[in-house]
């Protein structure tokens, strides 16, 4: 009676699993925690074999949400006794975006196989692990094997790979909001497309923080499976506060390029008060910056002080966060580096220097203290200017409105799709048709085009398309069916280049006959002659030379030097904190200062509304000012930096071909400002005009320099389509003569083939990534409902000194900048004193 | 076209990169790179192939145009051995015949040392350690010397000339020295190394349709 028999082996299983289920609990019961009702609900579902995406705040558990379930399926099936004298197979693969993170997971993952003595092992696969250890692991994998979208890439590079996964059941990718957006997700998703397509019940579980757009978070991760997925949610109380160092005089007019220093000795108070501090600051350059302002103060704090980004060798990082997990540091100075999971449950106290620019970043940061469940997670917030309070009084209010960004995933990415092509051919080879309907499998790719297809296949197989004259070519060919790569020396190159989504010209700074210190942008150091000074990772160091992307330094006893300005360092402000930034305005506006930061910042406030006006949410603010060098149009969409540079060369393009002139433009996060020497002058109908939605794309193309941003972006792509190796470290003397600027493949391109997809790739990038064009078609739309408010303002205001300093900066040498920004705001302020003072009067005389 | 004086001699910078001397009917190039973009594709990166047919026709004409007798080659004719493949063997060897007058002379570079001897039937005349025509000491590796004024390539010299308002622009460069000067890279599948102002060197861009002398001493 097989229906029988086969109903009370389920229940054999079920009975089972309970019994493993209850040696968990015990487990947890031990550790005196008490599993979440999300952690439960996910051990089910995975039990029942579903995919899904599980979102929780840092610090609660996701970890052991997935970890458990894969050991308790197999407690419960294996046979009770015996097979445990040789280690279990693969069972689960374990994907980090950070190799900083692997260290963390696989011990999270190892406590309880540890505790109750499993065979399980669980092991790390990153660039960083040594080639013995590799190849070992590619003979027999480990139970769980930790890795990074680009290691598991190229283990798909190998043949054999797909064997020796057989005993595969399940794959978590940790952190999916990070990975989200990028084409290293891209690439993980086509790894997770070719894993499904090999294994069709292998089970995918993300963990993801908090996002605007979970569901589509889930989509991504999922591929063409995702409506069977579950959306899991993690997000207990977990309380956040915000605090806010407020200065003791707010200086009525705020400038970028303070960096928030007046407050330094309130910090330090802060530093001394708890034992453990992470201080967050935007950008490498503040951290530098801070870094050395610290130490100066409390020369005693020298082995307490350390400093931590991503520019930093691995050995220093890796130290750092060692010493942060032993608690034997007082407070490290980082960037974005430790926004992620790592766990360093010692930390006490977070502070953030300077705007947030995004609600998630915040919750993020803030959630690297109290890393335990249940623990209030506090973040202490120093402005760097008076505006900035606004900032963190809107991102407190939309922290508790759970107002939170999206991360928009990325579509058919052409540059990834090739590399993954001959990563594919290189592994198993591949029948056409058949990868074709695994990659459109793939969110990112559900809506390639036969065309875009042929083409990659083309670009992988003849160079380019067949009528172009791309003789003796051949990457990919075709053998009895198969597309492999026969060229061992080409399979090398390939297996090289596959880690490199995100190193741009990265050189590597090392002391001569010394230590490496860790890299830095070409950009920053091609500008150094030798003998220069300047700061980096917490030292003063003089460039020696330069040769073979290695700048050899040596330690600097004289302090100073210039800061490196590292690329990609500004956030633009987000929608939705732009949006709360607004609100609070809006409040201002109607007289109401609730909130610490917005009483403090009320006398800026205040000035701005006596000399111009706080714009309403429904409200489009010009101010316009005649100076010496010309006229002066302030305009305030609100809509952060990279939607106001292609918003600032638009209206200034448009702006032109009204009135003739040249027009000098600044843009910051609130707004842009536009100088003419001859007048302009519209009328509110005139504005609305200027901001028309009408032939954006083609006005936008014609007034950006769009060919030059082009050609920058095109760096990346081509490197990621193995076009541009960066000869590495023991990459030997073969590729030497492979090596070659992307901007030659631009122009070769340009000019032999312009049909070339990578090319046109480039163009949408600049628009989407590099401009935020849909953001920037929004805001126009926006702009259209919105009232024109235009003031004549009598002289700078807080709102517009800002963008008139940058007018400076671009115009001067950086000494003479300062200088002068420090006088017109001296200016101002005895402005403001006098009518404070002949208030009065002016009453009394009405 | 710029004239300049050089070691008692006129000499005209061109635009197409490349250093006309009159008095001698002589033509003066760098760093040509024949067959690198067929080395890149036997390492399967896609590059089009037009670029050694394009060179060699410019380089044709031009000495046709300056009414040259004889071309200098300062190094580097060739990219790489894995470059010499027949499609591009074949079009030099036709380019050879089509300028069979002109006296071609080679000062081999490191590149050359990699990729070996252009075929004997091509009639090049290689001079290893440099080919002394005073007052020049033609050589591939800018370096002092004592028998002539040193003409080098090697470096494919360029300069960054930045703009007031951020952003800038680079440009290929020949770069004159008061004992040596650096020609800037012929081919046009070539990069550039950017120059640093110092050691009394003048500098001379090339921008489009003309050749300009840029003070470059800040």
């Amino acid at each position: 009676m097989t229906p029988v028999a086969a109903g009370s082996e389920t229940a054999a299983r079920v009975t089972g699993r309970d019994a493993a289920l209850q040696r968990f609990l015990a487990w947890f019961k031990r550790r005196r925690w008490t599993p979440f009702a999300f952690q439960l609900e996910a051990w089910e579902a995975y039990l029942d074999g579903d995919s899904g995406l599980i979102h929780a705040p840092t610090g609660v558990g996701k970890t052991y949400a997935v970890s458990i379930p894969p050991l308790i399926e197999w407690l419960a099936e294996s046979p009770p006794g015996g097979g445990e004298s040789t280690s279990v197979p693969l069972q689960v693969l374990w994907i980090t975006p950070l190799r900083a993170l692997a260290n963390d997971s696989t011990e999270s993952v190892l406590a309880p196989i540890r505790d109750m003595g499993l065979a399980w092992t669980a092991e790390i696969r990153t660039g960083d692990t040594s080639a013995a250890a590799r190849a070992r692991q590619r003979e027999r994998f480990p139970s769980v094997l930790v890795t990074t979208p680009e290691s598991l890439s190229l283990l798909l590079s190998y043949p054999g790979t797909r064997e020796k996964m057989a005993s595969l059941k399940s794959i978590v990718v940790d952190e999916w909001h990070e990975l989200l957006g990028t084409k290293r997700g891209v690439q993980a998703e086509l790894c997770l497309a070719r894993l499904r397509n090999w294994f069709p019940n292998l089970r995918t579980w993300g963990l993801s923080a908090t996002l605007g757009n979970l569901a589509e978070a889930q989509a991504v991760l999922l591929g063409s499976a995702s409506s069977a997925g579950r959306l899991i949610s993690g997000d207990l109380e977990k309380r956040v506060e915000v605090d806010t160092l407020l200065p003791r005089n707010v200086e009525n007019f705020p400038w970028a390029g303070h960096l928030g220093l007046k407050l330094l000795p309130q910090v330090l108070a802060c530093l001394e008060r708890k034992k453990t501090t992470l201080l967050f600051t935007n950008t490498r350059s503040q951290t530098e910056i801070w870094f050395q302002a610290l130490l100066q103060a409390r020369p005693e704090w020298t082995e307490e002080l350390a400093l931590h980004h991503g520019s930093i060798s691995r050995e220093v990082r890796e130290s750092v966060e060692q010493r942060l997990r032993a608690g034997t540091i007082r407070c490290v100075v980082c960037t974005s580096s430790l926004d992620l999971g790592v766990d360093f449950s010692p930390v006490q106290q977070v502070i953030q220097i300077g705007a947030p620019k995004g609600v998630a970043r915040m919750l993020q940061r803030a959630g690297r203290s109290g890393h335990q469940p249940k623990a209030v997670s506090r973040i202490v917030c120093v402005p760097a200017h008076a505006l900035e309070l606004v900032e963190f009084a809107a991102v407190r209010e939309a922290i508790a409105a759970g107002d939170l960004e999206s991360r928009t995933p990325l579509e058919n990415p052409l540059d990834v799709l090739v590399q993954h092509l001959v990563t594919v051919a290189l592994g198993t080879g591949f029948d056409e048709n058949q990868l074709l309907a695994e990659v459109r499998t793939s969110h990112a790719y559900r809506h390639l085009s036969d065309d875009e297809w042929r083409w990659c296949m083309d670009f992988v197989t003849r160079g380019g398309q067949a009528l172009l004259a791309y003789p003796q070519f051949s990457r990919v060919t075709r053998q009895s069916g198969l597309f492999t790569v026969p060229d061992p020396f080409i399979a090398r190159l390939h297996r090289m280049s596959v880690g490199t989504i995100t190193s741009d010209g990265a050189v590597a700074v090392r002391v001569v006959r010394g230590a490496m210190l860790g890299t830095i942008e070409e950009s920053f150091i091609g500008r150094l002659k030798p003998g220069d000074k300047f700061s980096f990772a917490g030292n003063s160091l003089e460039l020696v030379r330069l040769r073979d992307m290695t700048a050899y330094v040596k330690r600097s006893k004289k302090g100073g030097g210039i800061v490196p300005q590292w690329m990609g360092g500004r956030m633009p402000l987000s929608s939705q904190l732009a949006r709360m930034v607004r609100k609070k305005l809006s409040e201002a506006h109607h007289g109401n200062f609730g909130g610490p930061e917005m009483s403090a910042v009320q006398p800026v406030l205040k000035i701005q509304a006596d000399w111009s006006r706080i714009p309403e949410p429904d409200e489009l603010l010009i101010e316009r000012l005649q100076m010496r060098d010309g006229i002066h149009h302030f305009i305030f969409p609100f809509a952060g930096r990279l939607v106001h540079e292609g918003l600032a060369a638009l209206v200034a393009y448009r702006v032109s071909r009204l009135f003739p002139s040249s027009i000098a433009m600044t843009v910051n996060d609130y707004g842009f400002a536009l100088l003419c020497a001859s007048s302009i002058s519209l009328d509110e109908t005139g504005w609305h005009e200027v901001f028309s939605t009408d032939n954006l794309l083609d006005d936008l193309l014609a007034c950006l320099n769009s060919a030059e941003l082009a050609r920058r972006q095109f760096r990346e792509i081509a490197r990621i389509a193995g076009l541009v190796f960066q000869g590495y470290p023991g990459s030997g003397k073969s590729t030497k003569q492979l090596q070659s600027s992307s901007g030659l493949f631009y122009e070769v391109f340009q000019r032999y083939d312009p049909k070339n997809l990578l090319l046109e790739q480039a163009r949408r990038e600049v628009m989407e990534r590099q401009l935020e064009a849909s953001r920037l078609g929004n805001t126009l739309a926006g702009l259209k409902a919105m009232k024109i408010v235009r003031c004549e303002i009598p002289r700078l205001t807080p709102l517009s000194f800002p963008l008139w300093a940058s007018f400076v900066q671009a115009s001067v040498s950086s000494e003479k900048w300062s200088d002068r920004v420090q006088r017109m705001a001296a200016q101002l302020q005895a402005a403001v004193e006098k009518e404070t003072d002949g208030a009065g009067s002016q009453h009394a005389g009405n | 076209m710029l004239e300049i004086e050089c070691a008692g001699e006129r000499l005209r910078l061109l635009v197409e990169k490349a250093v006309h001397w009159p008095r001698t009917r002589t033509l003066i190039v760098a760093d040509l790179h024949l067959g690198k973009p067929a080395a890149f594709r036997s390492a399967g990166i896609a590059v089009p192939e037009y670029t050694t047919a394009t060179d060699l026709e410019r380089l044709g004409a031009l000495a046709a145009g300056t009414g040259s007798s004889r071309i200098v080659v300062l190094g580097d004719f060739f990219h790489a051995r894995a470059g010499l493949q027949a499609g591009m063997l074949d079009a030099v060897a036709r380019w050879r015949e089509q300028n069979a007058a002109l006296e071609l002379v080679l000062v081999p570079g490191n590149h050359d040392k990699n990729a070996g001897s252009p075929p004997e039937i091509w009639g090049i005349s290689e001079v290893e350690d440099g080919w002394l025509c005073p007052p020049f000491s033609f050589c591939h590796k800018p370096q002092s010397c004592d028998t002539g004024y040193v003409m080098a390539g090697h470096l494919h010299p360029a300069i960054y000339l930045r703009e007031k308002f951020g952003g800038g622009l680079r440009a290929p460069c020949f770069c004159f020295g008061p004992g040596r000067a650096i020609l800037p890279a012929f081919g046009s599948f070539t990069g550039m190394s950017n120059m640093r102002p110092g050691n009394g060197d003048r500098f001379f861009a090339i921008g489009p349709g003309q050749v300009l002398e840029i003070d470059y001493s800040n």
